[in-house]
């Protein structure tokens, strides 16, 4: 079961994505951007760690998602082999289309939701795989904007999704209570796609959301850290095999990572909360196998 | 009677960004018979209620650009750009944090209370080997596959 931890010029998350890769019994490696894409096909699941990719040149994961390695990614999303964005490369993978995804007409497709600009202006009809972004954090409490751009802080997360109904969740009981730290200025989700969000619901492809220490949907900071719509941390595709969250599952993999305030810190063999996320990846692999 | 006051702001150092935008349209987009070169601006568009605004300009322009590494050129009620390329103005049309924090320091911590509204956008400078109309359709494209996500960014072409 051999993993490839994706590396561009930015990223800065591999190295402890791959230990916790590793220490759940995953083989891995780094993958970088220029080795020949092809190989990807040698791996059986692949993560695309955080950082900031080509510096959020343009804007957060918009030069990688060009990248071949990133069709190639496509190809093996296709034949069902697990993928989990983890922040940067959450907004990678959405810039890429690979999430939410289209691959079974996601969206109303082919009622040509997009409006197609006959003029020189416009909010892009050509951008036909991309059906959202992560925008610029805006926090907002009683009405307010409080804070803007980049934060960071321990996060309590709510899994919304039925086990086994995502790769990275696979594990994960619907209502479970995660805390696992976020660092991003750009995790923002908004869409102006007709009736996509209403389609994640159905489908089950909300992953996780933001929510107060007793499983509380609070859809204002400090509850909802970065202004998502609806809370939203991560979602899936419709198949289920490519997950994409903002929140840094590798960051609480050991107990030890924990903050001073958790006593759970003070029982360092303990696993911590991030390595269900690495866990049902394993399991999602031998599951499928 | 408002006036608007366009201020473009250009680094005078090498802008990676640009450089990083034209190595993936040439290298990874297909559009090296196209283009030859990629310029980047910023624009600040601040609406004035009153003041002499070629007077109000240079102050702004003192706090709104670096001179160590920046050069600037000041429009009042007009945006034209020179010949040579195609400019295209890249916006948000979600809520713009970052102009609106300008807007706020210039009117609240620097004292210009006739700053009425401050509006952020890139252009970017799309030097083509084709010419007019293929290079707008190419610009439109660029525009849309790369320098934009429509869920929060519009763009204009805009005409010289």
């Amino acid at each position: 079961m051999k993993i490839a931890v994706l590396q561009f010029p930015g990223t800065n998350c591999e190295f402890e994505t791959l230990v916790a890769v590793k220490a759940v019994g995953m083989d891995g490696e780094i993958f970088r951007w220029n080795r020949s894409a092809a190989e990807l096909s040698g791996f059986d699941g692949f993560v695309v760690p955080g950082g900031f990719s080509y510096q959020d040149r343009v804007r957060a994961g918009a030069i990688a998602a060009k990248e071949p390695v990133m069709s190639a990614l496509k190809e093996e999303a296709g034949k069902g082999k697990p993928i989990i964005g983890i922040c940067n490369g959450f907004q990678i993978l959405v810039e890429t289309g690979l999430l939410p995804g289209r691959a079974k007409g996601n969206v109303n497709a082919g009622t040509n939701e997009f409006r197609v600009n006959s003029s020189a202006s416009g909010s892009g009809s050509n951008c036909n795989s991309v059906d959202m972004a992560l925008a610029q954090n805006v926090m907002v409490s009683q009405g307010k904007i409080v804070r803007r751009g980049y934060y960071c802080d321990w996060v309590a997360l709510r899994h919304e999704a039925p086990s086994k109904r995502c790769c990275g969740t696979f594990a994960l009981e619907r209502g479970a209570l995660v805390k696992i730290p976020i660092a991003h200025g750009e995790g923002n989700l908004v869409t102006t796609t007709p009736g996509l969000i209403k389609k994640l619901n159905e489908n089950n492809q909300v992953v996780f959301r933001y929510c107060d220490k007793n499983g509380r949907v609070i859809n204002e900071f400090p509850f909802n850290v970065n202004g998502s719509t609806e809370s939203i941390a991560a979602i899936c595709n419709e198949e289920g095999n490519v997950l994409g969250m903002m929140p840094h599952p590798e960051r609480s993999f050991f107990a030890w990572q924990l903050p001073a305030f958790d006593p759970r810190k003070q029982r360092p063999d303990e696993p911590g909360p991030g390595r269900h996320v690495f866990e049902s990846m394993k399991r999602y692999i031998e599951v499928n196998a | 009677m408002s006036q608007k006051i366009n201020l473009r702001v250009w680094l005078k150092i090498p802008d990676a960004e640009a450089a990083t935008v034209k190595n993936t349209l040439v290298r990874r987009m297909g559009y090296g018979n196209f283009l030859s070169d990629v310029k980047k601006e910023r624009l600040f568009s601040i609406e004035i209620d009153s003041g002499d605004p070629q007077e109000l300009a240079k102050s702004f322009a003192r706090e709104l650009v670096n001179e160590n590494k920046e050069s600037h050129k000041i429009l009042v009620d007009e945006l034209i750009f020179e010949e040579g390329y195609v400019p295209v103005k890249v916006a948000l049309h979600i809520e713009d944090g970052e102009a609106i924090s300008t807007r706020d320091r210039l009117r609240n911590r620097l004292g210009f209370g006739n700053v009425v509204d401050v509006k952020k956008a890139t252009i970017w400078k799309l030097y083509f080997k084709t010419l007019k109309p293929e290079a707008e359709i190419k610009a439109k494209e660029i525009a849309e596959q790369l320098l934009i996500n429509p869920h929060k960014d519009t763009y204009e072409i805009l005409s010289q």
